[in-house]
């Protein structure tokens, strides 16, 4: 339990800050890791997936005279410690992020390199992954992350066994999703478990709605700056049908005290207790580790409905693309660091990746996913995510960190009928777009 | 000086151990060197002092925690003038401040008053109930979380008295929850401060009650609450701090929602700074946060005349 660090004095707060701004101002002097005798240091979000990344460090180092040094922060506060290292002596060469506005404050602070030489000089850089993957981590036309470990787009889950109890069939069209709602409420299930409690789950209904109304030219006018692109008819349309689906009952009445995180909304799913959840494609592995017997038989998945007349193409995709690797501007070793990043597309990587349940958006990961933990839904995923014209990266990790708090308390808002359309509309348009 | 003798002399030497223990002792009795203070001093500058006088600066600055702060003049001040979410905290802390005191307050006195006897039955007890303080916030926290989740928790056995289990998902629930697990932590700790004290009271001015024929309410009232007072008042201070920045709680329950429905001052301080990377504002908030605990604290120190530092043993 990380958390207990972030002591409850509000004095302790303010040392927490001093303590950020003597890190960011003590420039020399401190023994740096950054440079150092030959060796450069990559830091990632610290899970299980760490095993493949220490994997692939040994691999670099058998090999190369520059050595690669791999340190990991622990989950929950990664993208915090982070930023309050990113300018000091302290920082990594190389760091793992989710591409867009989480790099782009980095960006704009002139931090980080550019990686277009790196691709002039290895077209492969670029070309081995699949281009709505590469392209999340392009900022103003320049390339600043190359994808590294599994895409993570949403999926529409469901539990087989409630659905055919009801005698319910997989929607295809956002009628039938109301449909299926009615009749699984009256059958006494919560049609849809949703974890509101998280906020960001009900922040997948928006993507996935607005996409299939609007299309993903919308949410791209908007983050460009473009504001009235909230105040369409477009918009208004999505969020009627939202409104529409909360009044129906489709997510029960106690979904804000309902948490993802903490394994409520799956084990809703997983109990036959609800019909569907909208989740990132980790619901598999999650289901997996918590009831893998319903893993196994039970559950469904399948891809959002689409919307009749909507402007959006029913193959577009949101969620996360996946995650990439950025480069600081500042360091030592560029030449060993691209010969590092070539790596992530390598077929050991790919193989490692695959073995662990993630799914990797390089050109040869449809060669190995016979290998894959679940075949199958690998398979299935791929070509989602190879086929989607448009994979809108999720809205709180597009928009700068800023934005994060006042998008989520909007979208939990407008569910819980606190604020009107009118009311997100004019939340949205406050939001800090660069 | 003038009496000591040069060193070579053995005579002298001898008698100088003699000596000096004496003197020192005799000013060391009536008035203790500057010396002392000077460790606790120097912790209390580094550590509060110096953080504040930074963090008063950082409000003043516009800064994300890459470049260097820039200087923004009054920008956040004005900003958080304006900014509803900002009085709402502060309402809202004020609110889990008052319901927290008014909840632990009775509570620990009279569990503290009660585990201040000496029968073995109540030191098992009293040792049972003490374990929530054992605990940290974080893990009692999460063990709350699931205990009252609507779909598998207590709720889904009992919708007779909780309904549809909404507890966290809307305003009343959440405060409720909030203050309710904070108590559910900090009773037993007020308790044991109370039973100290309890203890501490003379067993001869219950006998004299008991002689004058008062019975054990009247006892209470006349006798232990009285003598209580300043231990009391110390208690509430604490539960004052404590609920002014409750942090651990909201973090893990509520994470400031519904909307901005639990949004406290201190968790608003962590939004604004290391959610929205946004230093500035969040020292403001800090600094907003101690000048109002500090203000709150004096408040209570004056009322209650604890400064008068009156002995609550008098008239024995």
């Amino acid at each position: 339990m990380k958390k207990h660090q972030w002591h409850s004095r509000a004095v302790a707060g303010g040392v927490t800050l001093v303590l950020g701004l003597s890190l960011a101002a003590c420039g020399g002097g401190s023994s740096g890791s950054g440079g150092g005798s030959g060796s450069f240091h990559v830091l990632v979000y610290g899970d299980a997936t760490n095993k493949v990344e220490k994997q692939i460090v040994a691999t670099f180092n058998k090999t190369s005279k520059v050595k690669a040094v791999l340190d990991t922060i622990p989950g929950a506060d990664y993208q915090q410690k982070l930023q309050t290292i990113i300018n000091t002596k302290q920082a990594p060469d190389v760091f793992f992020n989710w591409g867009g506005g989480s790099i782009q404050p980095f960006v704009k602070a002139g931090l980080l390199l550019p990686l277009d030489d790196f691709i002039a000089k290895d077209p492969a850089l670029k070309s081995d992954y699949l281009p709505s993957v590469f392209n999340t981590a392009v900022i103003d036309g320049k390339s600043y992350g190359i994808p590294m470990r599994g895409t993570q787009p949403v999926l529409l889950f469901s539990n087989k066994k409630v659905l055919a109890d009801a005698g319910v069939t997989a929607p295809k069209t956002w009628d039938e999703l109301l449909a299926a709602v009615k009749t699984l409420k009256a059958k006494g299930v919560t049609p849809i478990a949703l974890g509101g409690g998280d906020q960001w789950p009900t922040l997948m209904w928006y993507e996935y709605v607005y996409d299939r109304v609007a299309g993903p030219g919308l949410f791209q006018k908007a983050m460009s700056g473009d504001k009235s692109a909230w105040d369409s008819a477009d918009s208004r349309k999505a969020l009627s049908m939202l409104k529409e689906l909360v009044d129906a009952g489709a997510f029960g009445s106690a979904y804000d005290s309902v948490k993802f995180t903490d394994g409520g909304s799956p084990a809703l799913l997983a109990a036959g207790k609800a019909g569907f959840e909208l989740m990132g494609s980790w619901e598999y592995s999650t289901q997996q580790d918590a009831s893998p017997d319903f893993a196994k038989t039970d559950l469904g998945y399948g891809s959002f409905p689409t919307v009749t007349g909507g402007k959006g193409d029913p193959n577009d995709l949101v969620g996360n693309t996946n995650n990439f690797y950025s480069v600081l501007k500042k360091t030592k070793y560029p030449d060993a660091i691209a010969q590092f990043l070539k790596l992530q597309s390598s077929d050991e990587f790919v193989k490692a990746q695959l073995a662990i349940g993630n799914l990797p958006t390089t050109n040869n990961t449809a060669n190995f996913l016979s290998t894959s933990a679940s075949p199958a839904y690998s398979k299935y995923q791929f070509d989602l995510v190879k086929q989607a014209p448009s994979f809108q990266l999720s809205w709180d990790q597009a928009y700068p960190p800023a934005a994060i708090t006042p998008i989520h308390q909007a979208v939990q808002e407008f569910f819980d009928g606190k604020l009107d359309a009118d009311g997100f509309i004019k939340a949205m348009q406050a939001l800090p777009s660069s | 000086m003038t009496l000591t003798k040069s060193p070579a002399d053995p005579a002298s030497a001898a008698l100088a151990p003699r000596r000096r223990p004496t003197r020192r002792t005799g000013a060391a009795v009536t008035r203790p060197g500057f010396a002392w203070a000077v460790p606790a001093t120097l912790f209390f500058v580094l550590f509060a002092v110096v953080p504040l006088v930074l963090v008063a600066v950082l409000s003043f600055t516009s800064w994300d925690g890459l470049s260097s702060p820039e200087f923004a003049g009054f920008d956040n001040w004005t900003a958080l003038v304006h900014d509803p979410v900002m009085i709402q905290s502060l309402w809202l802390s004020l609110l889990i401040t008052v319901l927290g005191v008014a909840v632990q307050t009775p509570l620990s006195l009279l569990l503290g008053v009660w585990a201040a006897g000496r029968q073995r039955n109540r030191a098992v007890l009293s040792a049972v109930y003490f374990v929530p303080l054992l605990l940290s916030a974080t893990a009692v926290s999460v063990l709350w979380r699931a205990l009252l989740d609507p779909n598998f928790g207590v709720p889904s056995q009992a919708r007779w008295l909780f309904g549809d289990g909404n507890l966290l998902g809307m305003r009343s629930g959440a405060i409720g929850v909030l203050v309710f697990v904070g108590a559910w932590q900090y009773t037993p700790f007020h308790t044991l401060i109370y039973q100290g004290a309890a203890r501490a009271i003379p067993q001869v001015l219950y006998q004299a009650a008991q002689i004058d024929g008062a019975g054990t309410v009247r006892q209470f009232f006349h006798i232990t609450l009285p003598q209580l007072r300043n231990t009391m008042i110390t208690s509430m201070i604490l539960m004052v701090v404590g609920g002014l920045t409750t942090f651990d709680t909201v973090l893990i329950l509520t994470q400031g929602g519904p909307g901005t429905d639990t949004t406290i001052s201190a968790y608003y301080m962590y939004q604004k700074a290391f959610k929205s990377f946004d230093f500035g504002a969040g020292s403001a908030i800090a600094l907003v946060l101690v000048v109002v605990a500090t203000i709150i604290s004096l408040i209570v120190v004056r009322v209650s005349r604890y400064d008068d530092m009156r002995s609550t043993a008098e008239g024995l």
